[in-house]
């Protein structure tokens, strides 16, 4: 009998900001639909645990899309994108979640996403509280300051300079296996679009003095941060949890910046109480 | 706990340890730069010729020419040689952003050659707990 994965690979075409992006995405599951975005310098394989757990494919539809640029979604044909910087604007990347999940016909989805896609779930729920019903910041904070990103895309500076950071950014108790693993995907993206992603991290995603408006009585805001991650700390976090009421925030022991990569049954632990009650939420029209 | 890798009765026994690592090997592959290491007053300097290195020196150092550095701490160094270091202190990296850490000179240089680099720091982390 041939072993397979039960994930279906699809593309589908997004017009965002009158352009049109053939985008992939993997899809596993039934139930309530997440939308599963990867971080910055990432793709969707940052998730194949998750689309691989039947825990959870049990009970929720797992849609996790290759931004345009990244992975298996090339750049759009009708644009010169070669002769221009790649920079990823919040407003597109806003837009990119809605029309994936209005193309898909997705009932307010979950939204999940690490790092880059952490802080997107915040404005998520700050600008659109009621396209989704909940959103899952990994590694989120208010704001991340405003370095020089010239590293990350530099002639003399080649991609292995990307995998050592993301290997590194694990968690020192993280398996080999999976530590390497996520060294070779981050490897994978193409080094400008890594420091594209990181302008609209580092430059473009600020909700100091605006998180407090986030209504979490529209869409749920839960908070979860590696007590090993550099880049975000549990402080971090803390700080703009304590600014949105009724968030909730869990600090999670022994993983780090690819929590859902570095462990996945210790990130899973630490997910599934949130997805039970995310279930158990009254249902709203 | 003393940092041993700066201890000159182990530099030699080191060198070699690197140099027969098989993915410092590839990591270290064209490396032609000499790499400062400071741990708190004192430096060593790591000399790496076509990607083998060719010496730890530690002894009369304080002359030498490096193209980058990285300084910190003796009681940082301690932290980052533990084998389970506490957060903060387990990547060099990670460390530089959150200021225990510092990285001097050609920085563009060293991101090059940061995984010979943070491979090399890997090794002596290994070599302290042996």
């Amino acid at each position: 009998m041939v072993k397979a994965d039960q994930i279906v690979c699809k593309y589908i075409h997004l017009n965002i900001q009158g352009i049109e992006y053939r985008v992939f995405y993997e899809e596993a599951g039934t139930g309530i639909p997440i939308i599963a975005q990867h971080s910055g310098g990432g793709d969707g394989l940052e998730w194949h645990f998750m689309l691989n757990n039947p825990e959870i494919t049990s009970r929720y539809r797992i849609i996790a899309p290759c931004l345009p640029y990244h992975g298996y979604s090339l750049p759009p044909e009708s644009e010169e994108w070669w002769k221009q910087e790649y920079r990823l604007k919040k407003s597109f990347f806003m837009e990119f979640e809605l029309a994936l999940s209005h193309a898909l016909g997705l009932d307010r989805p979950v939204y999940i996403g690490c790092y880059v896609g952490g802080n997107l779930g915040l404005d998520l729920a700050f600008d659109y509280p009621d396209e989704f019903r909940a959103v899952i910041g990994v590694g989120a904070a208010l704001s991340s300051g405003q370095p020089t990103l010239d590293t990350f895309y530099h002639p003399n500076v080649s991609n292995h300079y990307r995998m050592v950071n993301s290997f590194y950014f694990c968690a020192p108790l993280t398996p080999e296996k999976y530590r390497r693993e996520i060294a070779w995907c981050c490897m994978q993206c193409a080094a400008p679009t890594t420091k594209g992603d990181l302008y609209y991290y580092f430059y473009e995603h600020d909700l100091r003095g605006k998180a407090q408006f986030i209504d979490t009585s529209k869409c749920a805001v839960y908070l979860l941060t590696g007590d090993y991650d550099p880049t975000i700390s549990v402080e971090d976090t803390l700080i703009m949890a304590n600014q949105i009421e009724g968030s909730k925030f869990t600090e999670m022991k022994g993983l780090s910046h690819s929590s859902m990569a570095e462990n996945p049954p210790v990130f899973t632990k630490y997910l599934m109480p949130i997805l039970d009650e995310i279930a158990n939420q009254p249902t709203k029209k | 706990m003393a940092v041993r890798f700066i201890d000159p009765k182990n530099t030699a026994a080191y060198k070699d340890y690197l140099n027969a690592d098989p993915e410092f090997k590839i990591a270290a592959r064209y490396m032609t730069k000499d790499v400062c290491i400071e741990v708190g007053n004192t430096k060593c300097i790591v000399k790496f010729r076509d990607g083998i290195v060719t010496q730890i020196k530690s002894e009369n150092a304080f002359a030498d020419p490096w193209d980058f550095a990285i300084r910190a701490s003796e009681d940082a160094w301690e932290k980052f040689l533990m084998p389970i270091p506490p957060r903060f202190y387990d990547g060099i990296f990670g460390g530089m952003v959150r200021g225990n850490f510092r990285l001097e000179g050609d920085t563009i240089s060293a991101f090059s050659h940061f995984w010979a680099v943070t491979r090399m720091l890997d090794i002596f982390r290994e070599l302290q707990n042996k």
